[in-house]
């Protein structure tokens, strides 16, 4: 794992105010710190096996290229949790973790605004509607709080084999009917031909393999 | 260790295995040609695709990575050029087919004949096509029904005149074009099911095509859908003449002393030089990445790259701005299943029209709303984080959907391909460097198409609609054509009618680059069509 227990404490905080809980589960409840601190972990979580069964060995230019994008990502979570700190310091005299929710949503309101990138290139890093076939992350060039923010939505609605969307929670929230499991899509089985025009169904019903 | 020896000299090398590179390597090895086909990518099977958004959309499983394969953008010659994904297509055997959703829509007849239905259009390059929509027909009609291209014939009323009907009926009616079909009904607009490179029912021993929600932008775990991996690569290796080598990137096309094409220098995976020589070449690397391998090809004979001695070569470069009206709708409309692309389209827009006030038009199609599974999906007004973009994401994930258009940019002298000065690849090769600015036309164009969906989103029921207007070029369609362009003057074109290089008489181009415009459709059916027929004029014009 890469954070330290501060910084888990930190982002899980940050993460709990970006998919709140409230009658439904939220982040918290989805497990999407243990999505983000495994992925920043090394190069073992980048890319399930397609079949379920474990994740992908990364070799060559591949690996290359993964293990430069986890230092720079990692670099702006360790400088990005210090700076959610430093303004909870300065503005409430505390640590972010240990503040109330409104306080911390203030914290992070003050983040929410673009200061690298033009405003709509941040909006489509996590919001892509007008962008349907395009590769949509931008990773590694957004700041601290949209990437936080993309994560934790990754971690929500991601496979449950990246270690969020526990029990399918995040899908389960919107109504997505989801694969049981990667191997179910990988041998054929998954079917979405039940939410089509000809067959009725209900909201949010599963797909029957 | 002994150097690798030379590999013997062939009929013809293909650079790339993509769409049209598959398929000028079936059409050419079914017709007794020995061709080796040298791919960048890895050869990918099924059993290494799968069902994870993850992997596919957000993390480059199938897209190039960008700290691998840069690519650089400004939108002048005056302008520092900056790193971005910029029309990415996946590199592998396959190429874009690999992952894509397959629309296959017919150019029309006027689409070969722009300069003369629009007229001068200021700033713009338009030109006539060297051919006609009748060179091509019989090429559709093979390409349709050796993918089992799933459609209707006829319920396009605006379509051009074709030998046959589709080889399929329509795959089923997925709830968001059944919206789609209603409003276009009401406004008394023609509409008809989105051609597709899938299969509706059983098809040459092939089963029908598994309808899963991870299909658009997702590799096929299944092999049932219709794409240049499942169809033309098999159908080339069948015949024992194809010699596909994967993970073998060519950096450079070199000449003899009278300036022909003499052999691809290509890396193998070891990292080892080869060099392949070749009666004929023919580039399929998509029109970027051909239009940078002739660039990269710099001979005391073509200083200035290969077959460029008009500095033509990645000029005239066109994208197809993707943007879409989005609707939302009080009833489950499920816009991601079958991946948000089993759809339905309309022409009523696509031919040109005086009275619109910009020239020329294009295909409009339902979809669903980004890729469009819940990490991707969104709405242009939901906020970043909080309360209220949880409710947005829980009240209409199943309730969106999207009515989309692809620009029919307007080729431009100035935008263009050429190398980067300062920014190479993995492999230290020069990056592509686009630039890229958008014809007024084409912004003109993208506002009043939007216009129209909306409506149509309203007229079908949507209780709220976005509209999402493009005011830039940004590359985000995979689509790319016109770098190699085709015509009969040496003089203003690159390749001649049978896309053979004015400049090198054994030098062919496949991909999109020989498109003199983009037109208003999805570039691919018809890429394959000419490749097809491309390399059919190969195969018969070679000696013995």
């Amino acid at each position: 794992m890469f954070f330290d227990p501060h910084q888990r404490a930190t982002v899980e905080a940050a993460m709990a105010r970006i998919i709140p809980t409230d009658d439904a589960p939220g982040a918290r409840e989805a497990g999407t710190i243990d999505f983000l601190d495994r992925y920043l972990s090394g190069l073992d979580h980048v890319y399930a096996k397609p079949d379920g069964s474990g994740f992908e060995k990364l070799e060559g230019k591949r690996a290359d290229a993964w293990r430069q994008r986890l230092d720079i990502i990692r670099d702006k979570y360790a400088h990005g949790i210090a700076d959610l700190d430093r303004r909870s310091r300065d503005r409430f005299g505390s640590d972010f973790a240990t503040l109330e929710p409104a306080q911390q949503d203030t914290v992070l309101s003050e983040l929410d605004r673009p200061t690298t990138l033009p405003e709509a290139e941040t909006v489509a890093g996590f919001a892509p509607v007008e962008t349907p076939l395009q590769q949509a992350s931008v990773e590694i060039d957004l700041d601290f709080f949209p990437l936080l923010a993309l994560h934790t939505r990754q971690g929500f609605y991601a496979d449950p084999i990246y270690g969020g969307n526990r029990d399918r929670v995040g899908w389960d929230v919107i109504g997505f009917p989801g694969p049981t499991s990667l191997a179910e899509v990988h041998s054929g089985r998954y079917t979405a031909l039940p939410y089509f025009a000809e067959q009725e169904v209900g909201h949010g019903a599963q797909a029957e393999a | 260790m002994a150097p690798k020896r030379k590999p013997d000299r062939v009929d013809a090398c293909i650079i790339g295995a993509g769409a049209s590179g598959a398929a000028a390597a079936k059409v050419l090895t079914e017709a007794g040609v020995q061709v080796v086909v040298l791919e960048r990518g890895p050869w990918r099977t099924r059993e290494t695709f799968g069902g994870d958004e993850l992997a596919n959309v957000n993390r480059y499983n199938l897209w190039p990575d960008p700290l691998l394969n840069p690519r650089t953008v400004r939108s002048s010659a005056d302008e520092e050029p900056r790193v971005e994904l910029f029309c990415p297509v996946p590199q592998m055997v396959g190429g874009g087919t690999v992952h894509w959703q397959g629309w296959l829509p017919r150019f029309t007849e006027n689409d070969f004949r722009p300069r003369t239905v629009i007229g001068d259009l200021p700033g713009a390059t338009l030109a006539d096509w060297p051919i006609g929509y009748t060179d091509l027909e019989p090429y559709y009609d093979k390409v349709e029904w050796a993918f089992g291209v799933s459609g209707a014939a006829g319920a396009n009323a605006f379509e051009s005149p074709r030998s046959r009907g589709y080889p399929c009926p329509p795959m089923p009616m997925s709830r968001y074009a059944q919206k789609f079909h209603a409003g276009c009904a009401a406004l008394g607009y023609n509409s008809f099911p989105t051609p597709q490179a899938a299969l509706s029912q059983p098809y040459n021993g092939r089963p029908p095509t598994v309808i899963s929600a991870f299909a658009q932008q997702h590799g096929d775990p299944t092999g049932t859908r219709s794409s240049a991996l499942n169809v033309f690569v098999p159908d080339a290796v069948a015949t024992g003449r194809c010699d596909l080598r994967p993970d073998s990137y060519v950096r450079e096309i070199t000449v003899d002393e009278r300036g022909r094409a003499r052999s691809a220098v290509y890396a193998d995976g070891d990292g080892d030089l080869i060099e392949q020589e070749a009666d004929v070449f023919i580039l399929a690397c998509g029109a970027v990445e051909t239009a940078r391998l002739m660039l990269l090809s710099r001979s005391a004979r073509f200083p200035n790259g290969l077959a460029n001695g008009n500095d033509l070569v990645g000029r005239n470069v066109t994208w197809h701005e993707y943007s879409a009206a989005v609707g939302l709708f009080n009833d489950s409309i499920y816009a991601w299943a079958g991946g948000g692309y089993v759809s339905a389209s309309s022409f009523q827009f696509y031919e040109h029209d005086d009275n619109r006030g910009f020239a020329s038009g294009g295909h409009v199609a339902c979809a669903g709303v980004g890729i469009p599974l819940p990490i991707n999906w969104g709405l242009p007004d939901r906020p970043l984080w909080g309360a209220e973009a949880k409710r947005m994401d829980r009240e209409y994930f199943n309730h969106s959907m999207a009515v989309a258009m692809v620009v029919h940019d307007m080729p431009q002298h100035d935008n263009r391909v050429d190398l980067d000065e300062k920014v190479t690849d993995a492999w230290g090769l020069p990056a592509a460097r686009i630039t890229v600015q958008p014809h007024p036309n084409d912004i003109a164009m993208g506002r009043w198409l939007i216009d129209r969906n909306a409506e149509i989103l309203e007229a079908a029921g949507a209780h709220k609609v976005y509209r999402v207007y493009i005011d830039r070029i940004t590359g985000n369609c995979s689509h790319q054509h016109g770098t190699t362009r085709m015509g009969n003057d040496p003089e203003t074109s690159v390749v001649d009618r049978s896309c053979r290089a004015h400049e090198v008489d054994n030098l062919f181009v496949v991909d999109g680059a020989p498109f003199p415009t983009a037109t208003g459709a999805n570039p691919t059916l018809t890429i394959m069509a000419n490749a097809w027929r491309v390399a059919d004029h190969i195969a018969k014009g070679r000696p013995g």
